[in-house]
């Protein structure tokens, strides 16, 4: 018998350094306010920059991405914070548009999610400022969660401690 | 000596054969070759037409990266050898993606893809490509694909003008001469849609064709579909296809759906499948609709997976059906820790059967994005991606599984 359902966030480590091919449009629509990149452009632009960057997936009509985008993303803190010291990358789960892999392939980002198995979206992944995935968190955030979130990553606590016991001392 | 033969018989099929409850499945047979590491292949076309089967010839078509860019290429076998020719390049641009097959009934074979953000078809018959790429689009398109009724080709894409997309179907005939000849294009709506129309899929029988695809004009992703009855010269008003299956608070516009497969059966039958968020955190399931008689409505909306395994996501459906009533749909998911080839099918009470694994797609590896055909016979003829795991290089195979119950 084999073994049942592994780990949902298999495959994260492929979604480092990926590179965009000719740009198709955007489909789906991440939170206004924000300077969300295609994921390739964002990877270049954080390793440029040596910022950690913010991924994350949608889906075109997704419920709780909406309620997300009206009730924590509108904040002036989560603005400031996600857009200064992240950089932004957005990846639709039902898109045909096509992106580079770190190992050459050439892939749709549909593909890309069900690789890395997102089960639902909203899904977050923050990864470091060397571009590594430091965790990833799916379905409702609050606006105190996604604050710490943003400390837990660009104050380097993730070096440590885990999250969970980042979120129990706090 | 009964028994002796018996036990030959059961030792051969252990061997040679590996059954489900409904086909018997021969030893997998290699359509491309070995994984070669930095070489990637894909299986991802609009209506997963990957393979098509016709009198005497199987033929698969695929896109890989091989030569550097991705191209599209394909292979094909006489039904009874045991291997599959050299690959042979179809596209001829830049890039290619996401090519589609039928056949036709002369053991011909017409190819359609997408190439340099075009679509472009050609000939396959006497195991040759017989004619240069013919493009259709007219302006930025892709998502290709094609099905045919003997000698009769439509095949359907997306494009984009401006701002505006549309969905496009033109109807094709094979020639005297052996040309594909555009007889006409027409869009499945008049007027462009300022939201994105995707994925198109085809269904045809004698009484008419019918085109299904992604539609985000309602602000968030449903299916529809239109029928036509004068050979693609003009189209139903659309129509849902998924039922409505949310609401739930203020924000919610409805459920994911998307990469809708649509197979015609019987003589006026059709089979769609997709994949359907409705199970929210679970995922994808795989949903289905049957339609009849090619008239303005599906049936309701019914799960195609068992019970087992679905508390996880599924993917990459296809659907196939023949003229004498056989149809199936297949998917990948990894309930079982990696990705297997599942499949299920109406039993006798008209039910889903248990979902069914076949050995020779399913174990240790990763197997997923299945493509198929059923023959007049019922027999199935499958292929799918194999992989070590999934950062590794693919490879297709081949299997055809003889009908053994009815």
């Amino acid at each position: 018998m084999r073994m049942i359902i592994k780990n949902s966030g298999r495959g994260i480590l492929s979604a480092l350094f990926l590179f965009i091919l000719p740009a198709q449009l955007l489909f789906a629509a991440p939170p206004d306010g924000y300077n969300f990149l295609p994921l390739g452009k964002a990877i270049q632009k954080a390793t440029a920059e040596h910022k950690p960057l913010f991924l994350y997936f949608g889906r075109y009509g997704c419920s709780t991405c909406r309620k997300m985008h009206k009730e924590v993303f509108t904040d002036t803190t989560i603005q400031s914070t996600y857009s200064n010291d992240f950089v932004l990358a957005y990846v639709d789960t039902e898109s045909g548009n096509r992106i580079r892999l770190p190992s050459g392939e050439r892939t749709t980002e549909m593909q890309f999610a069900a690789k890395n198995r997102i089960l639902g979206t909203p899904t977050f992944i923050y990864f470091s400022n060397d571009q590594k995935p430091v965790f990833k968190r799916a379905g409702f955030q609050t606006i105190e969660k996604m604050n710490k979130y943003s400390d837990f990553v660009t104050q380097g606590h993730f070096k440590s401690t885990s999250l969970k016991e980042y979120l129990a001392q706090e | 000596m009964i028994n002796l033969g018996f036990t030959v018989v059961l030792l051969l099929l252990s061997v040679n054969s590996y059954a489900t409850d409904k086909w018997l499945f021969s030893e997998k047979t290699a359509v491309t070759r070995k994984p070669q590491a930095g070489v990637f292949l894909h299986l991802d076309g609009s209506n997963r037409k990957h393979i098509a089967v016709s009198q005497n010839i199987v033929l698969v078509v695929w896109e890989d990266d091989h030569s550097s860019d991705p191209q599209v290429y394909l292979s094909y076998k006489e039904r009874s050898a045991d291997h599959f020719s050299k690959q042979v390049l179809v596209s001829s641009g830049t890039e290619a993606y996401e090519p589609a097959v039928a056949n036709l009934s002369n053991d011909g074979f017409v190819v359609t893809w997408e190439q340099d953000a075009a679509v472009y078809a050609r000939l396959f018959i006497n195991k040759a490509l017989i004619t240069p790429p013919i493009k259709l689009s007219k302006a930025v398109a892709g998502h290709a694909t094609v099905i045919t009724l003997e000698n009769k080709v439509y095949i359907a894409w997306r494009e984009q003008i401006g701002r505006e997309w549309f969905l496009k179907v033109a109807f094709l005939k094979v020639s005297e001469d052996q040309q594909l000849r555009v007889i006409q294009q027409k869009s499945v709506e008049i007027e462009g849609i300022k939201s994105a129309l995707l994925y198109p899929a085809l269904a045809v029988s004698e009484l008419g064709l019918t085109v299904t695809w992604e539609d985000r004009r309602a602000g968030h992703t449903r299916l529809m579909f239109s029928y036509s009855s004068d050979q693609a010269q003009s189209f139903s008003e659309p129509q849902y296809l998924n039922e409505f299956y949310s609401n739930r608070n203020e924000f919610d516009k409805g459920n994911g759906v998307t990469r809708v497969s649509i197979a015609a059966f019987a003589e006026d039958e059709l089979i769609a499948a997709w994949m359907d968020k409705r199970r929210g955190e679970n995922g994808y399931g795989i949903f289905s609709a049957l339609g009849a008689d090619w008239g303005p409505a599906f049936g309701p909306n019914e799960r195609v997976h068992s019970q087992f395994g679905d508390n996880l996501p599924h993917y990459n459906p296809a659907t196939a059906g023949n003229k004498k009533g056989d149809f199936v749909v297949v998917w990948d998911d990894y309930r079982h820790g990696n990705s297997d080839i599942w499949m299920s099918s109406y039993d006798d009470d008209s039910e889903w059967t248990e979902d069914y694994t076949p050995a020779i797609a399913s174990g240790e590896r990763e197997q997923s994005h299945p493509a198929i055909s059923l023959d007049e016979q019922g027999n199935l003829h499958m292929i799918w991606m194999d992989r070590f795991d999934l950062n590794s290089p693919a490879q297709i195979w081949y299997s055809s599984g003889k009908l053994i119950l009815k």
